[in-house]
This record gives structure tokens, C-alpha cells and sequence, in this order.
């Protein structure tokens, strides 16, 4: 491990397809795991229920760290307008839930681009 | 009364509405109709999300061959940009697989809500393969659609769905690889947030009550334990969000009559 670090400061040539297959393989894994424990639940379970609830809230941290907590360019722009468009978003998709979806996320992203060309 | 104290229902015997009956003709219907369900705004999303991907492979150094292969043996789009991001910093081998299956492990749980509402006929090995398909949007999507869908067509439409935004997601690697520096960073930006945002959508559309309060304090605990340890915050913050949200359930929800779930 530590020749590879010490090779460049960054990962590269074979170190780095390694760390892919690494990475393909704990990713997989995980699927994997999740099909064989899926075999001996039931839908109608407390289990079931439970782990429901703690996939929507992984989901959620993982959604919101994206936004709050976004590397690389999306960091460069201000926190309170990622949240004020997220929340304008919203708030044209709650306005009618069924039909509004790509108008929300058009209003969105333009936004976001709109952002970017006039900063 | 909870459900624990109810005998075991086969989902299949569950009585659907008529117009869920006549939903599908037969599984390749259904398949269909799922690659139809995808195409729309999950399938935008994702390429987008893989176009911004292709992008930061390219400006960050990385070949196209090494970028689309996370892509495609991946299919994990937080998962791969942590495998970019320990890369350029020069993490260790070890460290970076262990870092992305620690991002990975929502795929268990994913996993074990959205298979057991498969017919029992498709829960064999076969399912060891479909499983590569499941990612974020396919997920939501499913969960959001499987209780209109007759159980012995919920495989073939979730089959549709997952693999074409797989399939949509190689060539939007490349595009965003080749696309990098062409376009301006504004469409870049737009592109790098529409996932995110996409995600926030739908969680508008979840209706159990235990699974909004799980996620209302996901977005609270995620931040908290992300500036505690990185690696390991979606599995705690899950755990913690999602026990309390089940206690609250539990304890007060389930008691009022009327509540959705």
C-alpha cells in the first residue's frame, strides 16, 4: 500500500485499477448481501418496516449531503442558494405532485445554470 | 394492531385495485412499460448525473476506459465519485475500496425492501444478477410503484427500469468525458445538481408517515455524523434516523386511526 502512495502523490497505473476492483467488488457485495437477506424477510414483517424507515433516512443523508456538502464544483456555490433553489423546486412540485416532477426539476437546474452565468 | 400478529400473507393473494389488475398483459408488458417509466425524467437524470461524472473524470486526469468502467461495474454514482475524489488525494488501495462500500452499504437495505415484494417464484438466484441494476432511481421508483403493480409482474417492470438507466448511464460517461471544457461551467453546474435535486423530488412522494420522519431526520443526523466520520455517516445516520422514526411509529402512529401506511 505504502508504495503505491509513495509512487506519485496521486493513485495511478495498476494501484488505481485495483482500487476500481476493490471498489466494483464492495459495492457488489453489498447488492449481493442485500439479496441474500432478502430471502428470509417478508414484507409484512417489523423488520421489514424497520429497515424501510433506515434505507428512506440513509437515502435522505446521502441526498442531503449532496447538496449541503457537495464536493468539488458545487461547493463554489453559496449555500443558501443551492438551498433557496431545492426549496423553490419543491415548492412547484408540491403544488401538484402527480404532474409536476420535470417542470420542478427543469425550474431547478435552470436556475442552478442561471446562477453560474451570472456570478 | 401490528402487523407481526397477523399471519403470513402471500403478497400475491393481496387484493389490488381493478385498474392495477389490468395494469399488465404479461411480464413483457411489463418490461416494457418499465423501460417506458424510465425513459422519461429518471433516465434524464441519470444521464445527466453520468455526464457531470464523465466530466470530473476528464478534468481530473482520469482515462475514459478507467471513468466508464465505474460506470458500468459500479452503477453507483456517490460511490464512484469517492473513488475519484481518495484517487486524486492519494488515499491507499485499501482504503478507497473500504471507504466505497461503506458509501454502499444502502444497497442492502435497498435491497431487502424492494426484493421481497418480488412473487416468490422470482426470489431465486437469478436475482444475484438483477440485483447490479438496482441503484438509487430505480429504487425510488419502484418503491413508489409496486403496490399498483400485480406482484407476478413487479420483476420484468423493475428489470425494464433498472436496466435501461443502466445502459443510459455508459453512454453518458463518455459524452461527459469528451463533453469536458467544451461546455461552460454554468451547464456544468446544472448538470452536477439536477441528481441531487432529482432525489429531493421524490421524496416529496413518499407517503408513510415512518418513512418521512425517517428521512426528515436523515437530512438532520446525515450532515451531524458526515462532520463526525465521513465514511461511516450514511450508515449511522440511517440507523439512528430510521430506529427513532420506527419507535415513533411504533409507540404513537400505529394507535390513531386514519394514518397512511
Amino acid at each position: 500500500m505504502s508504495t503505491v502512495d509513495t509512487l506519485t502523490n496521486a493513485l495511478s497505473g495498476w494501484g488505481l485499477w485495483i482500487a476500481l476492483v476493490g471498489a466494483c467488488l464492495g459495492t457488489y457485495l453489498c447488492r449481493a448481501i442485500g439479496v441474500f437477506l432478502s430471502q428470509s424477510i417478508n414484507q409484512d414483517s417489523e423488520i421489514f418496516r424497520w429497515l424501510a424507515a433506515v434505507t428512506y433516512a440513509m437515502v435522505a443523508a446521502l441526498t442531503v449531503r449532496l447538496i449541503v456538502m457537495p464536493l468539488g464544483l458545487m461547493a463554489t456555490v453559496p449555500l443558501w442558494i443551492r438551498i433557496l433553489i431545492c426549496a423553490l423546486s419543491i415548492g412547484v412540485m408540491v403544488s401538484r405532485p402527480t404532474k409536476r416532477l420535470v417542470p420542478a426539476l427543469l425550474i431547478g437546474t435552470l436556475l442552478m445554470v442561471g446562477y453560474g452565468i451570472i456570478r | 394492531m401490528s402487523s407481526a400478529d397477523q399471519p403470513y400473507i402471500d403478497p400475491s393473494e393481496i387484493a389490488l385495485d381493478e385498474s392495477a389488475v389490468a395494469r399488465f398483459k404479461n411480464p413483457s408488458d411489463a418490461f416494457w412499460s418499465g423501460i417506458r417509466d424510465a425513459a422519461g425524467a429518471p433516465a434524464m437524470v441519470l444521464f445527466a448525473g453520468m455526464v457531470g461524472f464523465g466530466a470530473m473524470g476528464k478534468t481530473n486526469g482520469f482515462d475514459v476506459w478507467f471513468t466508464t468502467f465505474t460506470s458500468f461495474f459500479m452503477f453507483a454514482l456517490p460511490g464512484q465519485v469517492v473513488l475519484f475524489e481518495m484517487a486524486i488525494t492519494g488515499s491507499s488501495v485499501l482504503a478507497i475500496a473500504l471507504a466505497v462500500t461503506l458509501t454502499s452499504t444502502r444497497f442492502i437495505t435497498m435491497t431487502v425492501t424492494l426484493f421481497p415484494q418480488f412473487h416468490q417464484r422470482d426470489r431465486n438466484r437469478s436475482l444475484y444478477a438483477s440485483v447490479h441494476l438496482l441503484a438509487m432511481t430505480a429504487w425510488a421508483i419502484s418503491m413508489r410503484e409496486f403496490h399498483e403493480i400485480e406482484v407476478k409482474h413487479r420483476l420484468a417492470y423493475f428489470l425494464g427500469l433498472g436496466l435501461l438507466c443502466w445502459l443510459i448511464s455508459i453512454p453518458g460517461t463518455v459524452l461527459g468525458y469528451y463533453l469536458a471544457g467544451m461546455v461552460p461551467a454554468s451547464v456544468t453546474l446544472g448538470l452536477v445538481f439536477i441528481n441531487p435535486l432529482f432525489f429531493l423530488l421524490t421524496f416529496t412522494e413518499v407517503k408513510p408517515w415512518i418513512n418521512r420522519i425517517a428521512m426528515f431526520l436523515g437530512c438532520i443526523f446525515g450532515p451531524i455524523f458526515f462532520v463526525i466520520d465521513r465514511d461511516t455517516s450514511l450508515l449511522t445516520a440511517g440507523l439512528v434516523s430510521g430506529t427513532i422514526a420506527y419507535f415513533i411509529d411504533r409507540k404513537f402512529l400505529r394507535k390513531k386511526s386514519g394514518y397512511l401506511g
